[in-house]
Parts: structure tokens; sequence; C-alpha cells
């Protein structure tokens, strides 16, 4: 094999399969990234058996032919040369790494030995859509999803397919967010429905990685491929059936109260200084009153209240919060104003757009405070 | 040989031609699942394991199986999608967060949609109930054949659902995975209905209610009057009936005073057996609270729990509720008094009443018996209005709680003790005769949706 590759080509190339690769005593190549011409192009894959990553990337292609070498080394010196050109040419399980004034030489190994990246069975039924809303969507749901061991299937983001629109969840149990894109954001020749558990990883690299116009996504019964032109993201599914989190939405709010969504922000970040390990901030409405009492309190450093104003529907009420995980509502939400549901402090409440019935965040109170 | 010794003996084999690594990567989690007219199937746990087996150890593998058994003459591969199962013998483990809630629902069985809180052996057995037990425990014994299907009815709070998820769980575990079971509350069904339409994925919904072996619903009173939902059910109904599998349904009232259910599905229901859950009588109360306490390593005095057990007398949920928040005063202040309990208990018998009015009840009362309004006030004294309006001075002392007189007054001028008489001689009825509480409640209903 032999190359000549710009250094920025082979640097965004190598940085978006790195996550891919891993660390593993059983089988050490998967710390490298292959390295392989293909149709004119050369492909750089990384794997850790879970998840696959190919990029391709343009460059001069003098001679056929693949290598692996270990991905770290080969990223840093990437990263640290200063030279436009790299001149790259295998020999022998050798990789040669060549500017006008540097040379590496580094052990590879053949790709026989590289584990073949699967494909799928059926690749005739897509889902098309743009890479802004696939990621801005996830990135809406993605911080509500903690690993579990216990709990593995709530590990991911739920990918529901019903036909005319794609709804995306993520739970850790505490709280809960769906999106859904309607039919006019997506393209699609299912003739019908699916439910996916995309792992955590795969959705957060998705996020890291996934760039241009449109994205297609082509899954079978254990796996999943997100692809562009340059991009291929091969996924294991999460196995298991997610649980049937349409029972924990409420379906009427007790009391509904409208307020800006930046200060509510604010009142949380300055009144969680106060708050104990638990993380609870304490919300309390007092029947016709105005105006939102944020609250914190600890018994080493005191106590704080910041008044929000609000327009309110419904009984007053005291609930507490873990702030972080309202913080998190909060900052998924885009709108100027926001609707905060409370049913009473042991049933979840609720934050939306009061013009975007696409998106919700529910999330359970802390108790006995 | 079994599957499972031949592959052994394969995999021995196979062990000294590959190399150890690779062996322990590719191969270690491996399966042979099947062999039929010398196909082996193999399963692998990734579909990474199945592409480098199939390129790369094909040969190997088909020779040693060959070895062992000549019949063998090509080997499939499967990746082995085995479901994650819930587990949740955890009980022990330390929460961090203790004080966060959570959203309870997420520990349903995402399979059978059970709840594993609920089991039959937590489920208290008193007079009122223990037909219905009786029933269920049957119908553990003998999935299908005994009691099909079983109708478990009865008010608000009284237990059905803890009941029917019960012989649920119940059959989970004694046949472990050999039998399916599915419980639905009859909304999630509606909704699921309504979701097959939409995205025509209606044979989905149909092999998802079908393809059981115990198909449990709740509260089927629901569905009376959505025509599409109630079509669906019947066909599933039938399907499984015929073929032997076990139906449970619960609901607040028996099959006939279902009102707007389709005939042919009240005559099926008629068709099992049917067994109520009536209200639990004091001793069967003092005995919930004393388990509910004993669940929750807590301690109350006796007079305290007899005080609730005395007063919450319709409804187990608030029984609960009373008891958790005199658990909670216990806390919170160090100590607990009988007053303070008696405030509680107030507090929770209270009745919405806001916006009812004596008329909305009159109006529903002779609704609900098809006669006139102007009957019931009026001087008539007819078998057939005299019932109604009793009902009526009951209702109107519950709902509402007024005075006497004032009923009197408002049913024709009538003395104050027609109507303590009508009150007194109802409650005692309501609880002895089930038909007559099923028509209070049916009402009531009328009343609260109005």
């Amino acid at each position: 094999m032999k190359l000549v590759v710009l250094k920025n080509n082979l640097k965004d190339g190598l940085n978006a399969v790195e996550r891919a690769s891993s660390e593993n005593s059983n089988l050490p190549i998967l710390k490298n990234v292959l390295i392989k011409t293909f149709n004119n192009k050369i492909q750089l894959s990384a794997t850790n058996l879970e998840l696959a990553i190919t990029k391709f990337i343009f460059g001069k292609i003098i001679e056929e032919g693949s290598l692996t070498v270990p991905l770290n080394t080969l990223l840093t010196i990437t990263n640290n040369i200063n030279n436009e050109k790299i001149n790259l040419e295998s020999e022998n399980n050798v990789l040669t790494f060549k500017t006008d004034n540097y040379e590496a030489k580094i052990q590879g190994l053949p790709e026989e030995e590289f584990p073949i990246i699967p494909k799928l069975e059926n690749t005739d039924n897509y889902l098309q859509l743009s890479s802004e809303i696939l990621k801005s969507s996830l990135l809406k749901v993605i911080n509500s999803i903690q690993l579990s061991e216990i709990r593995p299937e709530i590990g991911g983001v739920l990918l529901d397919f019903q036909m005319t629109n794609l709804k995306l969840v993520g739970t850790d149990s505490f709280r809960l967010a769906e999106k859904t894109i309607t039919e006019r954001d997506f393209k699609s020749n299912f003739s019908k429905g699916f439910k996916i558990i995309l792992p955590l990883k795969t959705a957060q690299e998705i996020l890291r990685i996934m760039n241009g116009e449109t994205i297609s996504v082509f899954n079978d019964a254990n796996q999943v491929l997100f692809k562009n032109e340059e991009l291929e993201v091969i996924s294991r599914l999460i196995s298991g059936n997610y649980p049937d989190y349409e029972q924990i939405i409420p379906k009427l709010m007790e009391t509904e109260i409208i307020l800006e969504r930046e200060h509510l922000i604010s009142a949380v970040k300055l009144v969680s200084t106060f708050s104990n390990k638990t993380n609870d901030i304490k919300g309390v409405l007092k029947e016709g009153k105005k105006s939102l009492e944020v609250y914190s309190s600890n018994q080493y450093l005191g106590e704080n209240r910041y008044l929000v104003p609000v327009k309110s529907k419904g009984p007053g009420f005291e609930v507490a919060f873990n702030w972080r995980y309202l913080m998190d509502g909060l900052k998924n939400l885009e709108a100027k104003e926001i609707v905060l549901g409370i049913n009473g402090d042991v049933r979840p409440a609720v934050l939306k757009n009061p013009n975007d019935p696409s998106y919700f965040y529910i999330l359970m109170p802390i108790k006995g405070s | 040989m079994d599957f499972e010794q031949l592959w052994q003996t394969a995999l021995g084999e196979i062990e000294l031609q590959i190399s150890r690594p690779n062996y322990l990567t590719w191969l270690k989690h491996s399966k042979l699942v099947d062999k039929q007219e010398g196909i082996a199937l193999v399963s692998l746990p990734n579909n990474f394991a199945k592409e480098w087996v199939e390129n790369k150890y094909q040969k190997i593998i088909l020779s040693a199986l060959r070895n062992l058994d000549d019949s063998t003459k090509k080997i499939q591969f499967t990746v082995n999608n085995r479901p994650v199962q819930l587990n949740s013998s955890r009980k022990g483990r330390p929460d961090p967060k203790a004080t966060q809630l959570i959203f309870e629902e997420l520990k349903v069985d995402p399979e059978t949609n059970l709840n594993p809180r609920y089991i039959l052996n937590s489920f208290i057995v008193g007079k009122s109930n223990e037909l219905a037990y009786a029933a269920a425990a049957a119908v553990v014994e003998e999935i299908g054949r005994k009691y099909n299907p079983l109708f478990i009815y009865g008010g608000v709070g009284l237990g059905k659902t803890h009941l029917i998820q019960g012989i649920g769980n119940e059959i989970k575990n004694k046949y472990q995975n050999n039998v399916r079971v599915k419980y639905v509350p009859s909304e999630k069904f509606t909704n699921d209905v309504i979701a097959g339409i939409r995205n025509k994925r209606m044979e989905d919904m149909k092999e998802k209610y079908r393809n059981v072996d115990v198909l449990i619903i709740d509260d089927i009173q629901f569905i009376s009057g959505k025509e599409a939902t109630e079509e669906e059910f019947f066909h599933t109904f039938n399907t499984l009936y015929e073929n032997n599998k076990q139906i449970i349904i619960s609901s607040d009232r028996p099959p006939k005073f279902l009102p707007t259910l389709h005939e042919r599905l009240q005559s099926r229901f008629e068709g099992g057996m049917k067994a109520d859950v009536g209200y639990p009588d004091y001793e069967l109360r003092l005995a919930i609270l004393k388990t509910k306490l004993q669940e929750r390593g807590e301690e109350l005095p006796e007079n305290i729990l007899e005080l609730i057990a005395n007063k919450i007398q319709k409804n187990l949920r608030e029984l609960e509720g009373v008891l958790n928040q005199a658990i909670f005063h216990k806390h919170a202040r160090n100590n607990i008094t009988l007053k303070v309990v008696e405030e509680i208990v107030e507090e929770t018998i209270q009745q919405p009443t806001k916006n009812i009015n004596p008329n909305q009840v009159i109006k529903a009362v002779a609704d609900y018996f098809q006669v006139s309004p102007n009957d019931l006030v009026g001087r008539c004294r007819q078998k057939s209005i005299v019932g109604p309006r009793q009902i009526a001075m009951y209702l109107l002392r519950e709902i509402l709680g007024l005075s006497y007189p004032d009923i009197g007054q408002k049913l024709g001028k009538r003395d104050h003790t027609t109507a303590i008489y009508a009150f007194t001689k109802l409650s005692e009825e309501i609880n002895r005769n089930q038909d007559l509480n099923q028509k209070v409640i049916a009402i009531k209903d009328l009343v609260y949706k109005e």
C-alpha cells in the first residue's frame, strides 16, 4: 500500500473512528485502526466488537493495499507534525509514515487478523433524515440516560418508528424525555414500524461525528447502521423490551405555571448553591400568588430564596426536585416561555414548550424534605 | 448425545486448532442450538463473531462436527439475541438516592406488563374476598381449563388489580417461561388498537395479544362503548378461548351491569367463573393494616390501628394512604397521637363535593331508573318510585351530607324521619346486597361525571 494524504484529512478520519477502538487483552488488535484502499478512497475503520466506525477520506492512492496499526500512535504523530503532506507506505506489516523532515516506522498487523465488520442482512428499507434534526433530537433526550447494570434496556435511546412519526425516548427512571420527529422531517420506505434501543455510547458517537446533509438509517434484528457519504456507524442494539413508558406520562396537570425559562434557569443556578448532598431545591407556589418561590437550605450554610414571576392555573404547591435534573430539562427546551406542570409532591412534573407539542421532559420529585 | 455434549466435544477439538485468544473471543459463548437434515445451527453472541467464524472457522467446525457425527453436511450461524432478563431480586442494594422518587411504572416487566410488587402470597384473604382468591388459586393450578374466563369484580380500591396481577406473577414463577402471560389495563388495549389503526400495524397488535397463554385485562368497563376496541377484544377473546387459553378479567361491576357492553361479550363473560371482591370487614381491614406495617418494619399503637380500621371502610387504597401518613407523622414529629390520626382520617373521608348540587343527584337517580325527576320529588307512592326515592335520599346524605330535614324537604316535603329511615335502611342493605351496591356505584359515577 502506498498513499499520500493531507494531514487534516487523516486527522479528521482518525478522530472520527477513534472512540470505537478499545483495549482488549484477548484481542489486542482492537486498539488498531484499519487503513485500506477502497474505491479510490482511503477507508479507516475501528471497532470494539459492539460498535464499528468507518470513515472514508480522500488521498492519492499510488498502490492498493491494507494494514492495521495502533490508532493512538498514529493519531498522536499526525496531530503533532507541521507538514501538510504525509506519505504512508506499508511493507511486511510495517507502516512507514513520512513527511519532508520526519519519518516513523509503526509496527502493524495484517488486515486478516482484524475483525470483519458485519453487514446488515437487509439494506432495502431505509429511514432518511437530516443529520441536524437527528442530532438536535438526540441531544434533547440523551442527558436523561444513565448506564445501568440492573436495567440494561434503559441504558440506551429508544427509537420508536411509527410510520407517521419517529419518537426518541431516554430515561434513567428518575426523569424521562421524549422527542417526536414528524413525517415532514424524514423519508422512509419501511412498510411497518419498528422499535429499537440504541446503546448510549453509539448515540454519543453519532452526536460527536455525524455531519453532512442526510443520514440514512438501516436496521435488522440486532444491528443498526447510520450512514452518509463518508461515514458508516454500525452498532449492536440493546436486546430486550423497552418499558412501556407511556403509562408514566401525566395526562392532566394539577397546577400549570407559565414562566420565563431563562429566569428559572438563573433561579435554579443561584439557589442551588445552598442545596445539600441530595441536590434538592424546593419550589413553592402559594394559592393565588403571582410568583414561584425557589428555595434551598443547608444546616451548615444557611438558606436562600428567589422569586420568579409566573402565570398560574390550579392550586398552590410545595415540591422538591433534584436541581441537576431540573436544570437538564430546562436546558433541553429552547423556548422563551415554558410550561411547568406540577402534580403534587409525589407524582411526576412536566416541563414543555407551550407552542411545541413535539417535546416534553418529566421528572420525579424528591420526597419528604 | 444431546446438542450440548456434542458441541462441547467438538469445541474441544476446535480449540486445538486455533489460538487461545481467538477461541476465547469468538467461540467461548457459542452454542449448538439445532440440527436437522445435516444442517447444524450454531449461535454466537454477536454479529462480529458471526462474520468472523463464518469466514474463518467454517471448515474447522464442519470437520470437527463431522468427526463426531458424519451426517453433518453444512453449518449455519445465527446471532443469539437473548432478551435481557429483568433482575428484580436485588432488593438489599443500598440506594444512595433514597429520597429521590422514581417512576414506579418502569419496574413493570415489559414482557408481561406485570408489576412484580403484586404477589398472591401478600394478598390478605377474608370473608369478603375468599371466593375470588380461591378461584384465583385454582386458575394458577389449572390454566385455561377450570375457570375460563375468570371474571373478578368489585369496587374501587378493594384489591382487584392486586389479585389479578398476583395470578399473573404466580403463574410466571411457577411455570417459568413455559407459559406466556400478558397483563393489560383496558385503556392500554384501546391505545394499542388506536396505534394499530394509525400505524397500519394491526397485525402486530393482533399477534401481540393472541400469542399468549394467559391474558389478563384490567378494568374492562372502560372498553364498553368503544366499538372498534370491543370488536377487536371480542375476536381476541374468541381466539384465545377456542384455544383453551386462560382469560382473566376485572371490572368494577358484574357483566350484566356493564351498560353499553355488547351482548355477545356480556354473555361470554357470564359463561365462566364470576367472583366478587366485596368491602372488607373490620377484621380484614385490621389484618391488612398489620401486614402493611410489618412489610415496612414499622410499629404503631394498637388503638391507632383500630381507629383507622374502623373509620376507613370502603377503600383499601385510602386505608394504606392513611397508614402512610400516620407513619410519616410518627417520623417527622417523633410522636403520634390519636388526635392527629383522627384529623388525617377526617381529611381522607371527605368527598369532593364542590360542584355537585342536590338537583344533579336527583336527576342522576331519575335518569338511572328512567323515571321523571318530578315523580321523585312528588307524592307518588308506587313501588317503582319509592325505591329510587330512597336511594336519592341516601345519596343526598352520603355525597352532600345534607341534613335529614333538608333532604325530606327536597324530596316532596317529607318528614325528616322518612329520610332517616331511608338512609339507615340503605346503609345496611348496601353491605348485604351486591346488586344494590352496583346500582349505587353506577349512579355515583353518573353524578361525578356531570
